[in-house]
């Protein structure tokens, strides 16, 4: 099967998917809610679309194309008011987060759709372990081969997404001691991890054709790739976000990726090479384990810094970038939340250390999705 | 020289032995341990609820004559029943969302439609049938409870949540709210027939507000324990058996109705204190023993009824009139109210069970009039009887219909979906 054309869209265009937690009000564990979500939300006209995820207690919300944060906030809102109103009315809550703190993985349903069942007969338990949220950013390229150095250029600055949207500390009701763990639910499928390293277009064709012909790939979508290009939107998809806690912050998180993208297509500032991964898998670890405690080793210079450093650093670099944009305020916010060492991995603990319950602390989140927390 | 050895074995034995908890004791104790072990065999080997091998035992023993609960229940007995049914309310007062009803009231209109067709229905059948108005009043208020405590035991044998499951049990603890208020309430008046709406009234009146003192009390003692206790220490659930007991005990005495009082005592704790529930884990087995015991007792004395031909085809137009008029309820006000055509119908089958509450009403009734009371019993006994065992099926069918089971519906001894235990 050949790779379908890549698209035209508007560079830095933005879209914006959230994969959210639907858990019941009365314990507050993971719920299978799903159909009905969708069919409530289908009676309201909104941007963007609500569709299933792979278990009935999970939902995906994306945004239309958006051109800024301002956009990305303007459609997320009322998505979100919305999900507010028809969980009052199903009598469930929606939460962010990157993982339900206690579910069981064994106790969630495949959602009723072909490609999930076929996905569960594939990889087993780990289509139910796959109860992760998370959050997607996808970005506007001028062209195809634009694509492909976007993507090997945003990589450098993956371990910066995974420190800002970390907020997945807890899983199966204990705590990782890591700031995002639910990458490492990511890492266990055979096709996760990086793109292969090819700035042509026509390059990455022939990859794809090449492991089409193995029979183990057979679209675009078989790849979990951190970072994966997505030639029917014209865009690359940044995948490694945890879902945050509120979509304020999935904004400014979007408003960080089209500013950097902003600075790339516009400065050149650097060009990536296949040595950027030699440290690759070292700085990702770094940034799930300690979140925005966590060491940055430079691709380029191999100097180690703090990362929350660097990413001080970037927002510094791409001010003029943010203005242009009309991300200013976003990227501030996140660039007070940054200097607190504050991010949702923290707050979420912060929270089980005062009321050592991690139901208490669900439906907690969930009120701070409200807006209400 | 066999003989002097005897007759000093025996005089030794005389000596030794102490007096005990004596034969009834003994003869409970064994009851228990078969029904446990009935519950596990049916689930296991027919893959259905362990309520239905509780009530069979029951049954069993019930039709066999044993004579450990007479019927009308008195002293102990009625207090394990009443003690069984406050632990279940308890919790599912805790369960109902109140404000739910505030942002989709057509789910409290669904709960006000089933309940009166199934009271309206029910008492116009019985009265075509030829029952006095008198004996088909209590009976068609029973017929408004859908018992939380089957329900209850079926979504966790099932492991079941969804919202169908959720629905059912809101409905099934709401018409248990309202059959408790008016059937405590009108057996206070059974032999007086008030003229007046007000005279109606009054003793729904007392019996809401005493039971409503009670659980006020209830609900205050738990969240002052809850300052300074965790919610999921072993001693908070101790400490919630032991208030749920005293309240229980406290009601009965002063007029009001003890499942009553421990429903309201749930939906205030859980006003008053909304952080998550976590009480069911934590009851643990002791709650387990106390609904078991109570499922064999409801059977046991459910058995006692006298059984004929016209007795068996009025109660199976009482069942068959609950039924429909259930579905029909909550399926005229379902428009709007978030579900769908086929959970609705899903919801309305899973509220069949009927159980203990209903007996503990018919028990007010008897113990109100005896006279009255017998012909009550006649239709009633067999109705619990049957619709415990029945209901606690339709229920599973409808938990599995909808899809809100987490076990496939196959026996476990040859779903080769064993469990693995550590």
């Amino acid at each position: 099967m050949a790779l379908e054309p890549f698209n035209q869209s508007k560079a830095l265009s933005l879209g914006v998917e959230l994969e959210l937690q639907l858990v019941n009000t009365h314990d507050y564990d993971l719920a299978p809610y799903a159909e009905d979500m969708l069919r409530l939300m289908a009676e309201t006209p909104l941007p963007g679309s609500v569709v299933p995820e792979m278990t009935s207690s999970m939902i995906e919300i994306s945004t239309d194309i958006c051109h800024s944060a301002q956009d990305v906030i303007d459609q997320l809102s009322p998505i979100r008011e919305a999900l507010i109103r028809n969980a009052d009315k199903l009598n469930i809550a929606v939460v962010g987060g990157g993982t339900h703190a206690f579910q069981q993985w064994h106790e969630r349903r495949i959602y009723d759709k072909p490609r999930f069942r076929e996905l569960s007969e594939l990889y087993g338990y780990l289509s139910k372990q796959f109860t992760i949220f998370g959050q997607h950013v996808h970005i506007g390229c001028p062209s195809a081969d634009a694509a492909l150095l976007m993507l090997h250029r945003m990589s450098r600055y993956i371990p910066h997404f995974i420190a800002l949207s970390a907020s997945s500390p807890f899983v199966q009701g204990q705590d990782t001691q890591f700031d995002s763990a639910r990458l490492n639910s990511v890492f266990a499928f055979p096709l996760s991890g990086r793109a292969p390293f090819t700035l042509s277009w026509k390059e990455f064709e022939n990859y794809f054709e090449r492991m089409t012909r193995t029979g183990v790939v057979r679209s675009m979508k078989d790849f979990y790739w951190d970072i994966r290009p997505k030639p029917e939107f014209g865009t690359i998809e940044i995948r490694v976000f945890d879902t945050p806690l509120t979509v304020e912050r999935a904004a400014a998180l979007a408003g960080y990726v089209q500013s950097l993208a902003a600075w790339f297509l516009q400065e050149d500032p650097f060009v990536p090479t296949e040595d950027d991964y030699l440290v690759y898998t070292y700085n990702r670890f770094q940034a799930c384990r300690f979140g925005l405690d966590a060491v940055y080793v430079d691709p380029a210079s191999g100097e180690h810094m703090p990362l929350r450093d660097h990413i001080l650093m970037t927002m510094t670099q791409l001010e003029w970038h943010s203005e242009a944009l009309g991300a200013t305020q976003v990227l501030g916010e996140l660039r007070t939340s940054v200097e607190a060492n504050r991010n949702d991995a923290r707050w979420l603990r912060e929270k089980q250390g005062k009321e050592r319950m991690l139901a208490e602390v669900v439906r907690q989140a969930a009120l701070r999705f409200r807006g209400q927390a | 020289m066999i003989s002097t050895l005897t007759t000093e074995l025996m005089g030794f034995w005389s000596e030794w032995a102490r007096p005990s908890a004596g034969l009834p004791t003994v003869l409970w104790s064994l009851l228990l341990a078969v029904a446990a072990a009935t519950g596990h065999l049916v689930q296991r080997y027919m893959g259905l609820p362990k309520v239905v091998g509780y009530s069979i035992v029951g049954t069993i023993v019930g039709f066999a004559g044993f004579e450990g609960a007479i019927w009308p229940l008195q002293g102990i007995p009625l207090f394990l029943l009443e003690l069984g049914v406050a632990i279940v309310l308890f919790e599912a007062g805790g369960r109902l969302p109140l404000r739910w009803f505030r942002y989709n009231p057509r789910v409290l209109l669904q709960s006000l439609l089933e309940a009166s067709l199934t009271y309206f229905g029910v008492f116009w059948m019985l009265h075509w049938l030829g029952i006095p108005d008198p004996v088909a009043n209590p009976i068609a208020l029973m017929a408004i409870v859908a018992s939380p405590a089957v329900l209850s035991r079926v979504v966790m044998d099932t492991r079941a949540s969804g919202p169908v499951t959720e629905r059912a049990m809101t409905l099934a603890t709401l018409n248990t709210f309202y059959a408790l208020a008016l059937g405590y309430a009108q057996a206070g008046l059974i032999e007086r027939a008030p003229q007046g709406l007000m005279e109606k009234l009054y003793p729904v009146g007392v019996v809401l507000g005493l039971s409503f003192v009670v659980g006020a009390l209830m609900a205050l003692a738990l969240r002052s324990a809850l300052r300074v206790m965790s919610p999921t220490s072993e001693n908070t659930s101790i400490l919630l058996l032991a208030i749920i007991a005293a309240g229980a005990a406290l009601t009965a005495h002063i007029g009001g109705s003890a499942p009553l009082a421990a429903l309201i005592g749930g939906i205030l704790l859980k006003q008053l204190n909304p952080r998550p529930w976590a009480w069911p884990r934590q009851l643990g087995t002791a709650a387990s023993l106390l609904t078991m015991l109570m499922f064999v007792l409801v059977s046991i004395v459910a058995a006692q009824a006298d059984w004929s031909l016209p007795v068996a085809s009025v109660v199976l137009a009482v069942i068959g009139t609950r039924f429909a008029a259930k579905i029909a309820g909550v399926a005229i006000a379902n428009p709007g109210s978030g579900a769908s055509w086929k959970q609705a119908l899903w919801v309305g089958c899973a509220m069949s069970p009927l159980s203990s509450i209903a007996l503990l009403i018919a028990s007010a009734f008897v113990t109100a009039s005896p006279l009255l009371g017998a012909m009550i019993t006649q239709v009633a006994l067999p109705a619990i009887l049957l619709m415990e065992v029945l209901g606690a099926v339709l229920a599973t069918i409808a938990i599995h219909g909808a899809g809100e089971s987490s076990r496939p519906w196959t026996p476990e001894a040859f779903s080769g979906h064993e469990e693995t235990l550590r």
